[in-house]
């Protein structure tokens, strides 16, 4: 029997190289596999693709609030399927209006919830939605945003709530009855064989030392940015550079203005405090 | 009312103003559409393919939540039974899409999601994913005086000629201010949505014709168009994955037949795939290249 986890973040907080990792791991293969051929599309819970499909009607037809509705049965089909599947989600964990959790009660296994400093985050968002650092950090504190919100015109995903940052983190990580995992980007980085196998066990995943290890290694971020300036990568927005632009953490220290961090701790602090993104004065680490 | 669309004589209990209207009633018309009780979850000996559908080798049954029941049988008849308190122009939209899709496949037409434009004695379509640009695209084509023969959904029959639809294209509101038509007139297609229909008046192919070319449309993120002719072989597979509704055939049985028609409009027409930059519709610049391939490819 089928059954789904989640691969949850906010955006540009590690959900990609994750799922590269995931990819090299469930491959086992003797080269990095290529960072195009992920399944991309069908993958993502808010694929238009995959809705219409099991639908078998337009969700273009339908207001973005009735498709988000069908969103939890058109999951819950997944329970057929023989094997069990791993989706990236960008939406926070929310009830539809008729009370449901959107990612659908019987068919989530569980979760895996990735984390990242919103230092940084807000960094990288700037880069990726193509705009200033401060509207990046207006959007981190809008409970109201949302991505592929557009009316006018069709775009390939459905309407995903983002809420606030700290509201999107809480969304997953205190969700009653959620069978949920948390990493944070910066073990992933400083600490890799204890923190992806620690996510590949929690997937069901096989996560043996060697092959964790090598995983890690054909997933590392100079080798994603080596396959990024030989054939693109897909995923990335076409404003945009490079997706795999620094793959480090605390960047923050050298771009962002004394004031920037500041309104970013005033917006996220209780959160960024519980996940040790802060010292206990405040300051942060 | 009386009316006619994809070649096929129509009598329907539920108005149809995008369709073409006839005056005299057939004592036999090829399909009746009738407001009608339909069974609240699926029918006998039937499977199951999604959680709003069941199809057997005859019939098809589809639930959109909210909105109606559809069952369409024999491909010549479509049961509707609207959800209380809902609009006409919201069961509309999906008794002429999904619906009336089903039933172009029970009386065997390989059924493309695409559209299709007339160029002189053939026809072109474009196919791909919703919100690929095939209907701005057709649009486009419209305006510089070419015929559309039909938008969404482009049945061919054994001889792989498209047959004609309806008289209308669904617009967003993007492509509207794109080609700058003027909204006011138009109506919108569901009471909530940003999508118009848009009728052709005059510039409305009526009938069947033989498909030459299919452009698989498609976006990607770099900056520039890619043109790439799909040779032989090759061509089969894209053309089976712009089926419309895959999931229709395994249900109806229709996969073998449908698989040889595939075949054998891959043999007959050129085929190519056109991707986009995600952002920024190069309308006329697309339909350039497409009329280049066309002329180069008569």
């Amino acid at each position: 029997m089928g059954g789904i986890y989640w691969l949850a973040s906010y955006p540009k907080s590690g959900n990609t190289w994750f799922r590269v990792f995931l990819s090299n791991l469930q491959a086992d293969g003797d080269e990095p596999t290529d960072i195009n051929a992920l399944g991309l599309d069908g993958g993502i819970a808010s694929a238009r693709g995959w809705l219409d499909e099991v639908l078998g009607f337009d969700t273009a037809e339908l207001s973005q609030d009735e498709t988000e509705r069908l969103r939890p049965e058109v999951y819950r089909w997944s329970l057929r399927d023989e094997a069990i599947s791993y989706h990236k989600i960008h939406d926070a964990y929310t009830l539809t209006s008729d009370r449901e959790p959107l990612v659908g009660r019987e068919v989530t296994l569980g979760a895996l919830y990735i984390l990242r400093n919103p230092l940084d985050v807000a960094l990288s968002a700037a880069n990726h939605w193509h705009c200033s650092i401060d509207q990046a950090i207006d959007k981190m504190s809008n409970p109201e945003m949302a991505l592929c919100r557009k009316r006018r015109a069709l775009p390939s995903q459905v309407r995903q709530r983002l809420l606030s940052w700290s509201e999107h983190v809480l969304s997953w990580v205190d969700a009653p009855g959620l069978n949920l995992e948390t990493i944070r980007y910066e073990d992933m980085l400083d600490d890799p064989q204890t923190t992806f196998s620690r996510a590949a066990r929690h997937l069901q995943l096989p996560a043996d030392a060697k092959r964790v290890a090598k995983a890690i290694r054909f997933s590392d971020f100079r080798e994603l940015a080596r396959q990024e300036a030989a054939s693109g990568f897909r995923e990335r927005p076409q404003r945009t550079e490079r997706f795999f632009r620094s793959g480090a953490s605390g960047d923050w220290r050298e771009n962002l203005t004394e004031a920037q961090v500041k309104r970013i701790i005033a917006d996220h602090g209780s959160v960024m405090r519980r996940f040790g993104y802060l010292y206990a004065n405040g300051e942060p680490r | 009312m009386n009316y006619t669309a994809y070649g096929l004589s129509i009598h329907s209990d539920l108005l149809l103003p995008e369709l073409q209207s006839q005056t005299q009633r057939e004592d036999e018309p090829d399909v009746q559409m009738r407001i009608g009780a339909v069974a609240e979850d699926g029918f006998e000996e039937a499977k199951q393919l999604g959680p709003f559908l069941w199809a057997s080798r005859h019939a098809l049954w589809l639930q959109v939540p909210n909105v109606a029941h559809f069952l369409v049988r024999e491909g010549r008849e479509i049961i509707i039974e609207p959800a209380p308190g809902i609009d006409e122009d919201s069961v509309r939209v999906f008794l002429l899409g999904s619906a009336l899709g089903a039933l172009l496949f029970q009386r065997g037409y390989l059924v493309l999601h695409g559209n299709a434009v007339r160029i002189g004695n053939q026809c072109m379509v474009c196919v791909g994913p919703s919100g690929a640009g095939k209907s701005t695209l057709a649009a486009g084509f419209m305006q510089r005086g070419y015929d559309v023969l039909a938008d969404d959904v482009v049945p061919l029959d054994a001889e792989c000629r498209a047959i004609p639809g309806f008289p209308r294209l669904k617009l967003w509101r993007d492509t509207i201010d794109l080609l700058e038509i003027d909204a006011s007139p138009l109506k919108r297609i569901r009471p909530q949505t940003e999508k118009f229909n848009f009728p052709l008046v005059r510039r409305f192919a009526k009938r069947p014709l033989p498909i030459r070319w299919v452009y698989i449309l498609g976006t990607h993120t770099q900056s520039d168009t890619r043109f790439e002719p799909i040779a032989g072989m090759q061509r089969f597979e894209p053309l089976h994955n712009n089926t419309y509704r895959v999931r229709f055939l395994r249900g109806m049985a229709l996969k073998g037949e449908h698989l040889k028609l595939c075949g054998r409009l891959g043999g007959r027409a050129r085929v190519a795939r056109m991707t986009r930059p995600q952002h920024g519709f190069e309308l006329e610049t697309l339909i350039d290249r497409l009329l280049v391939d066309v002329a180069d490819n008569p």
